[in-house]
């Protein structure tokens, strides 16, 4: 990258706005406040991504992104993250502290939210509606898709209609092609991927060359991340990056107004940061967990905790999986691994299939020889009761030439409803390396999630199968897929029931900010970086245009 | 027995000839398995522990011990032995796997969906989505 981080403020400097967290929210705030002409310094407790060190290129690809890039900050053991106490909870959260946020391990599929995703409760019955609706947003969804770069291909019959994407669709491969040709067997939806990776030069971004390594950090520098895509902008607009700056609380003064934050620096040092107003974008565990760690003796249950919702409502996507193997070739280590295919035949609520709400499917290469093993690094398809010996020997050469280049996973997203006892809560036992105390997961997968996943999981068997599968492999629900964090500071009108209004703002600190998904009042079926970034610039556009009415400390 | 004759012992009960491939030890060294360990410092230890195995007895009831008794050992040395193989290119070839590579395309190009009546169909399918306006 050519641009460098600027220094931090000087000591005491009051700015206009303090932003925790540089991922996908975090990153669109900065950048449209700056070039507002608000001063503005972001927060991160990672670091700039070094993109040598994604070895996706490299023959060890496979035997090192297990550990160092592997998606569960507790296996990657970085200092950088915080550990998570997952002693209590069905699925592990998944996340990446750095410039970029935990997009920078994600799959790039780029896909907002349907127009009955923002009406769950009107036309469902369930959970909550938002406070505003799909319509509202369009007009954010599709600026923030020409600054992330995304392609794909208009005319889905499963969305309203939409103009072009920025870049065509990328190519959907031999595994975008059999997986479309189940569900063309089957007379289901299925349409090419998009994708927030451009097929074209954009920007700081390469064009995709379907590397195929997308979950493990893009060294091609095409799979967009707000690192490539956002902060050289922000930074040429006058935007400051604090890299490794963990911040540990949120300040306020005698009339309940936040004044900054507290954060530790690279050498362990604690310092403050002032200023007129605080924007949390740390994720559905990192926002909840620093306001669970904030409000001192004033707020014992925590900052903007009046209605007690903070933390509650953790929504994951339960999700599941099904591998399918072909006798044909189908090089299925090639790239996009987001997704080439999609499908939303079973998206919509249909009450004869014994669930509310419903699920999006995406269809993806295998990978490399050691992942479709089963014998480890994924142990997504090995049974915990397994004899080894069912993995190696004579059986690893089968199932690597069985399914090696010849397979295909379609991964099913659940969306997950919203339940208080689902929650993140601070650890008694466990803290990260400044000692501050880590979050605790406590969430069961419901019932509804469990008979949306057994019928998506039929119905998926039934469309591998039609495209001649000779082999398939299910898992469900995935214990290492909570890569979507949700929920945990619900938006609404009311201060009883909610934590934020439709804004962001904090009922109980008005000047206090939330723009991640922790706000989100459903979760949606799709991957939410869309939604998020589009509510993140939506909630920054009012800030800006009502600074003057903004109440400051 | 050495460390070295135990883990190739080891590696090549998990890895043995089969068919058109060869077993671990017909196409890598201890060194190899010591270049792998390089990558991942965390299975170190649990590989040092692994090789230090009493397989007198045979590869595998010895295997059958550490992932009974020692799984981080376990976890190490099968982690190692298979990574290190298939990153052998003499195994790749044989499995025809070029590695993750870059493949070049023309993002221009218009895709057979588009021409031979397929997508056609997803479209002719009708709607999926629920509108809102007015809820």
């Amino acid at each position: 990258m050519s641009v460098a981080p600027k220094s931090r403020p000087s000591r005491d400097e009051e700015v206009d706005v303090v932003i925790v967290g540089a991922g996908p929210s975090g990153s669109v705030a900065a950048l449209h406040l700056a070039r507002a002409g608000v001063s503005v310094v972001v927060l991160e407790q990672g670091e700039w991504p070094d993109y040598n060190d994604y070895t996706g290129a490299r023959p060890e690809h496979e035997l090192v992104s297990t550990k160092l890039w592997h998606p569960n900050p507790n296996v990657r053991d970085n200092p950088n993250d915080y550990p998570v106490d997952t002693s209590t909870t069905d699925i592990n959260p998944l996340m990446f502290a750095g410039v970029g946020g935990s997009a920078t391990l994600y799959g790039a599929q780029w896909m907002h939210f349907l127009p009955s995703d923002f009406r769950v409760r009107s036309m469902d019955g369930v959970a909550d509606d938002w406070p505003f609706t799909y319509e509202d947003l369009l007009p954010y969804f599709l600026e923030v898709e020409r600054e992330v770069g995304v392609s794909g291909l208009a005319g889905d019959p499963a969305f309203p209609p939409r103009p072009a994407y920025p870049f065509p669709a990328l190519p959907i491969g031999s595994v975008g092609q059999r997986g479309a040709l189940g569900m063309e067997r089957m007379g289901w939806h299925w349409w090419p991927g998009s994708n927030a990776i451009p097929s074209e030069k954009f920007g700081e971004l390469n064009a995709c060359v379907r590397r195929g390594v997308c979950l493990t950090g893009c060294p091609e520098g095409a799979k967009s991340t707000t690192d490539r895509s956002h902060w050289p902008l922000a930074i040429k607009a006058g935007a400051r990056l604090v890299v490794r700056a963990r911040v540990k609380e949120v300040e306020t003064n005698d009339q309940g107004l936040a004044t900054g934050v507290v954060y530790i620096d690279a050498n362990g040092r604690e310092r403050r940061q002032r200023a007129k107003i605080v924007i949390l974008c740390a994720n559905g565990v990192g926002t909840p967990r620093l306001l669970l760690m904030s409000g001192g003796a004033k707020h014992p249950d925590g900052l903007a905790n009046s209605s007690g919702l903070v933390g509650r409502r953790l929504m994951m996507h339960p999700f599941a999986s099904v591998l399918a193997s072909y006798e044909d070739p189908l090089d299925s280590w090639r790239g996009p691994f987001g997704q080439q295919v999609y499908s939303h035949e079973f998206y919509e609520t249909d009450e004869r299939r014994g669930f509310v709400r419903g699920s999006k499917w995406n269809c993806m290469p295998s990978g490399g020889p050691v992942g479709v093993s089963g014998a480890i690094g994924s142990k997504v398809y090995v049974a915990e009761e397994g004899r080894f010996q069912d993995f190696w020997g004579g059986n690893l050469h089968d199932n690597v030439a069985r399914r090696f280049g010849h397979s295909l996973i379609w991964g099913i997203v659940g969306e997950d409803l919203p339940e208080e006892n689902n929650q993140v809560v601070l650890s008694k036992d466990l803290t990260d390396s400044d000692g501050l105390p880590a979050p605790q997961i406590v969430y069961k997968v419901n019932e509804n999630s469990n008979r949306l996943l057994k019928f998506n999981i039929d119905r998926c068997l039934e469309s591998v199968r039609a495209a001649g599968a000779i082999e398939t492999l299910v898992s469900v629900p995935v214990r290492e897929s909570g890569w979507h964090l949700i929920g945990t500071t619900v938006m609404g009108d009311d201060p009883k029931r909610s934590v934020v209004d439709q804004w962001g703002a904090c009922h109980d600190v008005p000047n206090l900010y939330i723009l991640d998904a922790s706000t989100f009042p459903t979760s949606g079926a799709t991957n939410p970086t869309a939604t998020i970034m589009a509510v993140a610039l939506r909630n920054t556009r009012r800030m800006i245009a009502e600074r003057r009415n903004q109440k400051v400390a | 027995m050495s460390g070295e004759q135990t883990y190739l012992a080891l590696a090549d009960f998990l890895i043995p000839a089969h068919g058109k491939m060869p077993k671990f030890s017909d196409v890598c060294s201890y060194a190899d398995a010591t270049t792998a360990l390089d990558f991942r410092d965390d299975l170190k230890e649990g590989f040092v522990r692994a090789v230090a195995v009493d397989a007198a007895g045979g590869a595998e009831p010895a295997l059958e011990k550490l992932n009974r008794e020692d799984g981080p050992a376990f976890s190490a040395v099968t982690t190692i032995t298979i990574a290190a193989y298939y990153m052998n290119p003499r195994v790749r070839e044989l499995i025809g796997y070029p590695g993750q590579e870059n493949v070049q395309y023309d993002s221009k190009a218009v895709q057979p969906y588009l021409t031979d009546g397929t997508l056609t169909k997803v479209i002719a399918r009708g709607r999926k989505y629920r509108p809102t306006p007015g809820l």
